[in-house]
């Protein structure tokens, strides 16, 4: 690295992006620090100041409790199951399976190439309680058939499903390639000591790839924290609220009662319950790969 | 690239008696369990309306036809809409494409004062939710007058924390050498960072644009919000008031919007998958 | 190089020229003929290709002014479609006309975003008199009309002849009471073992608060009197009214405690509800649909019968231009002119708005070939105006929680009902308090 001279100095090149940077990333979360103060609703053409009385308004609101719950069982939900799927299936794909390797690989994949929205929509045909293939074949099975986005105990999981189905293609390939880029000489020490492959991979295999799993959960809470398509098109929030999560409650504050002071509010609260859960998370993790390895 | 561990999972189930054979069936059962919702969903694309209430679900249509998609752009201009989504996906891109290899090489290449700093701004831009910053920017938005323009859906993604953190690393690769022969060839700056690092950087440059694309193909929550009209629709938005529309009582024309709707980027992958898939890989290496 | 230079030159200047021809001529345009352009912001509620032949209603109107031009915009559903309006007023962005749901008036009122329409009306002697009386009340205040009725509704109840048959039931009598209503449920009700084939009857969900009103109207009570600014969530009528529900779906387990509006016309067509509560508006679909005969009647009456009506008024907009007002108000005019009226009734399957649609030819053929459209109409009779309130998106929140937690049996309906009225007397204090 050099220090600069001569040509254009280094802040020139940065101004564009930083212009954007600031405009629609950091100018927004003091903008919503500032609106949440105010009362800013239909009734109030211009936003008058209160302090905090949004903040007391919604730590007193039995429903911003059941969507923080939602959001919270969603995402402790679908991160560990995506995980497991997403390792499993690398490890398996990571073998000597010749050309059958793309079929699996883009059959997995595929799924992270589809917007959500249309996502959600297969699997609301799917999980149709009269006529959709999910209850058919549980029928066959000989099970219950449920009501799935209507009944207020499976809506969340069926939501979670769709997103699991969508997602672990992605964690996947990441975890293929973080197994590609395996020391082969571990290993083959290992075989000399006689190890068989599940002592490799519980030894060798997943402590090398926790680093990988730390940016495989940290950004599958990004994702999952952020699930709104999912939501808005298969139940919107319903039924009783049941899946009402913490993106949709800002859109339908912000957007449907047009209560942009509460809207802000709740989104002050998302970006540090997601900043306390990550932090939270980074220190656990850490601790535990440095006695792995 | 391929030095993974020797074949022991093969040789660990030989060892039960079972052998690859059982590690292929796995491997199939899954993929047919993620690839049956879309193949039922052509399927149904493709049926009448009375043929989807079968009590025996048909794969295979008994009258298949291809009305449905017919009366899907008689409904609605689904049409436009893909324009309109190329218009934006592209949009971004090559803004980003811009933003990012200028950011990137300062970055990758000099040391200034509040550098790190800097470099810090783009790397939290990365972790942020996007969802959490939609209400002010709508308000922007709304005060710049540019609610319901394609720019609009633009805009906010024009910085790009993510492709700065890939094209720095990538700058890095580039050897002192190449640089001070360059400047000694009077070719430094922005000409370096056009003729040389950037053709060096091509595969990351792909890379990144592959999922670029990709995810702002898929973008829903924030075209939601900040546009209106038909004529800047984008096709998950379309899709979405397209099911409002339908309410969910003509499924075939429906499952049709959805298959539609998801043409385009799946064509693409599967002619170009080496691409993708390498493109997505790379990008969790670096992380 | 040369030649790189000229070219460029010339394809600037040619730039230059085609900007400036551009602008000359969409100034001529602008200052020629005035022509005036309207936005129309308008909802589908109901399933079907509608989109169509409204903006096909809009062209034969455009061709027909040649100084107005509408642009029709689907805006999707009655809930977007107020999201669309709310935002685009508070932008300062107004359309010039919508089609509203009709609770959502007080809202618009609240943020004084609509015009009086008592002047224009009053060029058109006998024009407001021909809509049905239920149809306007969701349209005025203080004396005033705000609102014009477009596409309007009752909810009505479906039955499957060809099931009543089947367990013994006269296939022409649908029930009449809340009492025959459990009766003929529980008999058309299919069950092996926990697990349901037939429901008798299915309250649809997602407007279920729509049906809800119907029911207390039935119980002879009103949950929102909004001339009077009361609440009364958890009025006696209403939590007889919930009960009955509960009953039906927890108790007697003869209909689905949840669905969805989306889902139960084709819920009903494929056998799996005997009867069904949905809007009138779906009877084009269920006759495209349904392979049985089926018919549709008044809603079941417990004290009287009882409807509260549904759909959207046209709304002219402040802030915009009066040359604006005045063409929206020739375009509102026109299209609820009795043709315009009956044929987009016949079309759509809602309510004529006015009486005097009934009579042209379109309508008179529909009718006499399938009476069931008469039933809606017929039951305005025993029609109120829907309820409204201010910030009616939240109102709509509180009130569905309340009966989709009961309806699911986790409270009893007073206790769901009490709390809604709690929820509702904080979120509407100052417009109780009459501010």
């Amino acid at each position: 690295m050099r220090t600069a001279k001569g040509n254009l100095s280094p802040y020139l090149y940065l101004i564009p992006s930083l212009v954007f940077l600031v405009a629609f990333t950091y100018y927004p979360i003091f903008s919503s620090v500032y609106i949440s103060l105010h009362e800013w609703n239909l009734f109030t053409r211009e936003p008058v100041f209160i302090g905090l009385e949004n903040y007391a308004i919604l730590f007193g609101d039995t429903l911003f409790w059941r969507v923080a719950r939602n959001t919270l069982v969603y995402v402790v939900g679908t991160i560990p199951l995506t995980m497991v799927m997403a390792l499993v299936m690398a490890i398996l794909l990571n073998e000597r399976l010749g050309w059958m390797r793309n079929v699996y690989r883009v059959a997995a994949f595929y799924p992270t190439m589809i917007p959500m929205a249309a996502a959600a929509m297969l699997w609301v045909w799917l999980l149709n309680p009269g006529i959709g293939l999910i209850n058919h074949y549980l029928m066959q099975l000989g099970l219950p058939r449920i009501e799935w986005l209507y009944n207020m105990d499976w809506a969340l999981p069926a939501i979670m499903l769709t997103a699991i189905w969508k997602n672990f293609g992605y964690f996947m390939l990441i975890y293929l390639a973080g197994l590609q880029n395996m020391p082969g000489e571990l290993y083959e020490a290992a075989d000399l000591e006689g190890a068989n492959f599940f002592q490799k991979v519980r030894h060798i295999t997943l402590p090398l790839l926790a680093p990988t799993t730390v940016f495989v959960v940290v950004v599958g809470i990004i994702t999952s924290f952020n699930v709104f398509d999912l939501v808005h098109l298969m139940t919107q929030g319903g039924p009783g609220n049941r899946t009402n999560v913490i993106v949709y409650y800002i859109y339908q504050n912000a957007f449907r009662f047009s209560d942009y002071g509460m809207g802000s509010a709740l989104t002050v609260v998302f970006v540090v319950m997601i900043l306390i859960v990550i932090l939270v998370l980074m220190r656990f993790l850490e601790r535990r790969t440095h006695y792995e390895v | 690239m391929r030095s993974k561990p020797p074949t022991t999972l093969a040789s660990a189930l030989h060892r039960i008696g079972l052998n690859k054979l059982l590690l292929h069936m796995i491997l199939i059962v899954v993929s047919t369990v993620t690839a049956a919702p879309y193949f039922w969903a052509l399927s149904t694309s493709l049926k009448l309306r009375r043929d989807v209430f079968t009590p025996v679900p048909q794969w295979i249509p008994s009258n298949p036809t291809f009305q449905n998609y017919l009366d899907l752009f008689y409904m609605a201009p689904f049409g436009l809409f893909l324009l309109n989504t190329i218009i934006v996906v592209s949009g971004i891109l090559i803004v980003q494409l811009v933003t990012a290899p200028l950011a990137a090489y300062v970055f990758s290449r000099l040391r200034f004062p509040g550098s790190g700093f800097l470099f810090g701004l783009f790397l939290v831009q990365m972790m942020m939710p996007i969802h959490a910053v939609v209400v002010p920017n709508y308000l922007t938005m709304n005060a710049l007058g540019l609610l319901d323009t394609r720019l609009a859906m633009m805009l906010p993604f024009w910085a790009s924390g993510y492709a700065v953190f890939l094209l720095r690393q990538a700058f890095r690769q580039v050897p002192r050498d190449f640089e001070d022969a360059a400047v000694i060839d009077g070719c430094s700056g922005l000409r370096f960072l056009w003729h040389v690092l950037l053709p060096l950087a091509k595969p990351t440059v792909i890379a990144f644009s592959l999922i670029s694309v990709v995810t702002h193909w898929n973008d829903f929550l924030w075209p939601l919000i900040v546009t209106d009209s038909p004529a800047v629709r984008t096709l998950t938005i379309g899709l979405a008031m397209f099911v409002q529309q339908e309410s969910g009582a003509d499924w075939p024309v429906l499952m049709a919007g959805t298959v539609f709707v998801t043409l385009p980027l799946l064509v693409l992958f599967l002619v170009y998958q080496r691409r993708f898939i390498e493109s997505f890989m790379f990008a969790g290496l670096k992380g | 190089m040369l030649n790189g230079r000229r070219l460029r030159n010339l394809v600037r200047s040619l730039l230059v020229v085609v900007a400036v021809v551009g602008l000359l001529a969409s100034q001529a345009s602008a200052q020629g003929e005035r022509l005036v352009r309207l936005t129309f912001y308008y909802p589908v509620g109901v399933a079907g290709p509608l989109a169509r032949v409204v903006d096909g209603m809009v062209q034969e109107f455009n061709a027909e002014h040649p100084f107005i031009e509408v642009v029709p915009v689907y805006s999707g559903d009655y809930d977007p479609t107020m999201m669309k309006v709310q935002t685009a007023v508070r932008g300062g962005n107004p359309p010039d006309i919508a089609v509203v749901e009709i609770s959502e008036f007080p809202s618009l009122l609240a943020m004084d975003a609509i015009v009086p329409l008592d002047d224009y009306i009053a060029q058109h002697p006998g024009y407001i008199e021909a809509f049905f009386p239920a149809f306007l009340d969701n349209s005025q205040f203080e004396g005033q009309i705000w609102g014009i009725p477009f596409q309007r509704s009752t909810p009505v109840l479906y039955w499957n002849k060809a099931a009543f048959a089947e367990v013994g039931l006269d296939p022409e009598s649908p029930p009449t009471t809340w009492a025959e209503l459990a009766d003929y449920a529980q008999r058309l009700t299919v069950r092996s073992g926990t697990e349901v084939s037939r429901w008798g009857v299915t309250i649809s969900g997602g407007w279920n608060d729509w049906l809800f009103e119907a029911f207390v109207r039935q119980s002879g009570g009103q949950l929102i009197d909004f001339h009077g600014r009361e609440i009364k969530f958890n009025s006696p009528e209403a939590v007889e009214a919930l009960g009955f529900w509960v009953e039906l779906m927890q108790g007697l387990k003869v209909g689905p405690p949840h669905s969805t509006w989306a889902s139960t016309p084709p819920d009903f067509v494929a056998g799996r509800t005997a009867m069904l509560y949905h809007s009138t508006g779906i009877m084009t679909f269920l006759k495209s649909s349904a392979d049985f005969p089926f018919g549709a009647a008044f809603m079941p009456a417990n004290e009287t019968y009882g409807a509260a009506v549904g759909g959207g008024n046209f709304f002219i907009f402040e802030g915009i231009p009066q040359e604006n007002k005045d063409a929206a108000w020739t375009f509102i005019h026109w299209i609820t002119s009795p043709e315009k009226a009956s044929y987009w009734s016949a079309a759509s399957g809602y309510v004529a708005v006015r009486a005097d649609a009934y009579e042209l030819a379109e309508m008179q053929d529909l009718v006499t070939e399938h009476p069931e459209y008469l039933v809606a109409r017929d039951q305005l009779a025993y029609g109120h105006g829907k309820m409204m309130a201010p910030a009616y998106q939240r109102v709509r929140e509180i009130l569905k929680s309340a009966l989709d937690d009961a309806q699911a049996g986790l409270v009893s309906p007073q206790v769901a009902l009490d709390r809604a009225q709690e929820e509702m007397e904080r979120t509407l204090r100052s417009w109780i308090q009459g501010r």
